[in-house]
């Protein structure tokens, strides 16, 4: 078990079925909220926040074509068991709690997003030598800078004045998302030789 | 690796040294780790000083609270570490953010510690200050850990640290990078959303206290310092000379030594603040030596003429 891919190969790129296994849960998870957030964006937008989530369905569809195209596949066995229960995990719930059932979901969805793009950072498990200019290299480290800017809204909508009167029960709600959504992606990356060290 | 329960979340220390010996407690900078305090460790235990550090909550290996993180519950943490050591002397030093947790705990439970020695500190936000944290979280944001790296490296070092490690940035960086989270750096900073300055309170600091400033710490200036140095009864202001805001990443042989004789000389009776200015040796073991007399140490021209040929 290491805390990064390896053995790299002579050209200092991933092993393929780490590959293999680190994109099939990515492409699961923003593949998810990219579906959620297409269905909770109206045709036509009605306030200046939906600018925000019609910008983030096409970044969370760009990472799966990213990691679609980017990846060495190579067929892994787990991956049909294992994406039931990702898919499963990413299945919308609302906030209990939260009276308001539109606002409640909206949370809900908040939280996936907010414990994926904060909680899960592939490009940490790329070793110093990793090949730079290898794509999945790239696409790694792509996706995880763009992370840092998709959760943005996420913290904004779960600290904004709507959820203040909840703030307690959201934040209990995120803490249990993040650490579900961990053990998740702990689950997948030990199949392969990797743990991850901050893993409850 | 041990680790304190605070409501949920765990916090992760480490004690090094003799049980029944005094206590340094030791907290870190924003983007900072326990082990980046190593040389310090061996350093007191050396003086047979017993020595606690600890990663604050969002940091290192403690939790990260996802959502919020509230500098109370920084202190909270920081007062469950301090029950651990006992009823013994304790002497409470941080750096930057760490040292305005520090502030805050000497404030809350002053009667507890021996000694106090904030470094590159702040109890208020000058309008300097709050702007560049308003830039740096936006870096945050922008650009990432990497990008704030970037930013606090050649604010915080001097050419002489930086000059050496310039062909290896990426491997400096790396370990700050893998153990930092964006979302939790981000809470860090927005803890002080709903900051009130400090320095109302600071009179109410009356252990020992030794405010150490680098000389060129442009992050938080002289200034920052000074409001500690006038309202802190039993306080005196040393400055480092020719260091930046990080020097106990930079200087810490000097700045080790510095936290020990001040120990030293407070579980003497030797210690006297008197709200004095001294300007610190250059190397460890060095006299410090008053600020001369009759120049204005906020301002930075008193060297005098040294040949630069």
């Amino acid at each position: 078990m290491s805390e990064f891919f390896g053995p790299l190969d002579s050209e200092g790129r991933a092993p393929k079925h780490q590959q293999t296994r680190v994109a099939a849960f990515l492409i699961s998870a923003h593949g998810a909220l990219a579906r959620q957030l297409a269905f909770a964006l109206p045709p036509k937008l009605e306030s200046a926040w939906q600018t925000e989530l019609n910008a983030q369905v096409y970044r969370e569809a760009e990472i799966v074509a990213l990691m679609m195209r980017a990846t060495s596949w190579i067929p892994d066995l787990a991956l049909g068991s294992m994406a039931v229960s990702w898919e499963t995990a990413w299945f919308p719930t609302p906030i209990e709690g939260i009276p308001d059932r539109s606002l409640a979901m909206a949370a809900g969805l908040a939280t996936v997003a907010h414990a994926v793009h904060a909680g899960i950072r592939p490009a940490a498990l790329l070793p110093m030598h990793a090949n730079a200019n290898d794509p999945f290299v790239m696409a790694l480290r792509r996706i995880e800078f763009e992370n840092g800017r998709l959760l943005q809204p996420q913290i904004l909508f779960l600290k904004g004045p709507e959820l203040v009167p909840f703030r307690s029960i959201v934040s209990s709600a995120l803490e249990r998302r993040h650490g579900e959504i961990r053990k998740l992606w702990g689950e997948a990356l030990e199949g392969v030789g990797v743990t991850i060290s901050r893993s409850d | 690796m041990p680790f304190l329960s605070q409501k949920s979340y765990r916090i992760r220390y480490e004690l090094d040294g003799p049980a029944n010996a005094p206590a340094y407690v030791l907290v870190n900078g924003l983007t900072q780790y326990a082990e980046l305090w190593r040389a310090y460790r061996d350093a007191l235990v050396a003086r047979r000083f017993r020595v606690a550090t600890f990663d604050l909550l969002g940091q290192g290996t403690s939790d990260k609270p996802t959502l919020f993180i509230n500098q109370d519950d920084q202190v909270a943490a920081l007062d469950l570490l301090i029950r651990e050591l006992g009823k013994g002397p304790i002497f409470l030093s941080g750096i930057s953010f760490g040292g305005l947790i520090a502030l805050r705990y000497a404030i809350a439970h002053g009667e507890r510690l021996s000694g106090l020695v904030p470094m590159s500190c702040f109890a208020e936000l000058s309008p300097q200050l709050q702007l560049l944290g308003n830039a740096m979280r936006t870096g945050l944001i922008l650009g990432g850990t990497g990008y704030l790296q970037d930013l606090l490296l050649p604010m915080n070092l001097s050419d002489q640290s930086l000059k050496p490690l310039l062909d290896k940035l990426d491997s400096v960086k790396r370990q700050g990078w893998l153990i930092n989270d964006v979302y939790a750096l981000q809470n860090l900073m927005e803890s002080f959303l709903d900051f009130e300055p400090l320095t109302p309170l600071l009179p109410l600091i009356h252990m020992p206290t030794m405010i150490l400033n680098g000389e060129f710490d442009f992050l938080t200036p002289r200034a920052l310092h000074e409001t500690m140095r006038v309202l802190i009864p039993n306080s005196s202001l040393v400055i480092i000379p020719k260091a930046y805001h990080a020097f106990t990443l930079e200087k810490p042989a000097l700045t080790a030594d510095l936290l020990a004789r001040f120990a030293e000389d407070v579980l003497a009776g030797r210690w006297q603040g008197n709200k004095a200015v001294w300007i610190a040796p250059e190397e460890a073991g060095g006299e410090l030596t008053p600020f001369p007399t009759g120049y204005d140490h906020l301002r930075a021209i008193p060297a005098q003429g040294i040949s630069h040929e």
